[in-house]
């Protein structure tokens, strides 16, 4: 069994299981993971375009380098770890920057009807809009903290930065976005 | 009410949200945001701005599981060949090495069996030749199948 409930991950069958690359383990995953992993994603990458190609190519990663997951750390925390690194060399290959340079997310339709899309980006634009005017590395640690609730040495793992760095990121950014949140709501 | 003491409300109300409150902190700042509307303003704002955070909606794509689970299982599939044709390789240099190695000695005791049994020297050679030969030719004929079997697929 990958787990002792539903809920409840027990790391070291789920190590096992990638090692063996177990197709059935994989499928769960994906589903299991497919809302955040693409969230997290998006709030890097300001397109959604991008951000669905490297949710699959995370996963192919997570396919070939299964047998370097331990199990000692949160597998999410290893999955948002991926998924950064995929999206910091697409940026290199781009243009050799770092995440400070992506832009305000941009949110294009798959291909809904007007109305649907006119309501979904009046319901995700405005959060959108106040969280893409925040620098990317702000935005991406305010994203693992209080929509991933991930803990702060989580979060230095992911990021690969000591946890001053992350502390300070966290509080300049929540700064930001009230003031963002505060301005877009007055507006 | 001092300044300070609004700067460390603002400072605490950060930190509640960002990393938790030791209690003294805690019933510290639940006393000030009784008695000043200033902070307790500031502490609902940060309130609300996590709230809109952590309840952001964000539409997936069509199927993406789906066509993720496709994807991955196909590439899963592909590199399963590869493996198994990497395992095969080691194993022939492997054999080979253990070939050369043991030459010598297989050779001796081939011909003390030819001296034993009679049997003329143009038959051991040969059937030396082929105990020498038969692990790379079967490596061979197993490696060209499963290429076969890859096009086929």
């Amino acid at each position: 069994m990958w787990f002792a409930d539903s809920l409840t991950p027990d790391r070291t069958a789920l190590a096992a299981g990638l090692r063996r690359r177990d197709p059935d383990l994989l499928d769960h995953l994906i589903v299991q993971y497919q809302y955040r992993l693409f969230r997290y994603l998006l709030c890097l990458t300001a397109s959604r375009e991008t951000a669905e190609d490297l949710f699959q190519e995370t996963w192919f990663r997570v396919l070939d380098r299964g047998d370097q997951y331990t199990g000692k750390t949160s597998f999410e925390g290893w999955l948002f770890t991926i998924a950064r690194n995929l999206v910091i060399d697409l940026h290199r290959r781009r243009k050799p920057d770092s995440l400070d340079s992506l832009e305000a997310p941009d949110v294009p339709a798959d291909n809904p009807s007007p109305l649907d899309e006119a309501a979904r980006r009046q319901r995700e634009g405005r959060m959108e809009e106040s969280l893409g005017r925040l620098p990317a590395l702000h935005r991406e640690v305010l994203l693992l903290r209080f929509q991933e609730d991930l803990s702060l040495p989580e979060i230095a793992q992911v990021v690969n930065a000591p946890l001053p760095t992350v502390k300070s990121r966290l509080y300049r950014g929540l700064e930001m976005m009230r003031q963002e949140m505060g301005e877009s709501h007055a507006q | 009410m001092r300044n300070d003491d609004h700067a460390r409300a603002r400072h605490l109300i950060d930190c509640e949200a960002v990393e938790g409150l030791e209690r003294d902190d805690r019933e510290w700042l639940d006393r000030h945001l009784e008695s000043c509307d200033a902070c307790s303003a500031a502490a609902l704002a940060t309130e609300r701005a996590i709230a809109r955070l952590r309840l952001a909606p964000v539409t997936l794509p069509l199927d993406l599981a789906a066509r993720t689970q496709y994807r991955v299982g196909l590439r899963a599939q592909e590199a399963l060949p590869r493996r198994q044709t990497w395992a095969l390789w080691v194993s022939v240099v492997l054999s080979w090495i253990l070939g050369i190695v043991s030459a010598p000695l297989v050779w001796r005791g081939f011909e003390w069996a030819g001296r034993y049994a009679g049997v003329p020297s143009v038959w051991l050679k040969l059937v030396f030749g082929l105990w020498w030969a038969l692990p790379a030719g079967l490596a061979a004929a197993i490696w060209a199948m499963e290429n076969r079997k890859i096009e086929e697929q």
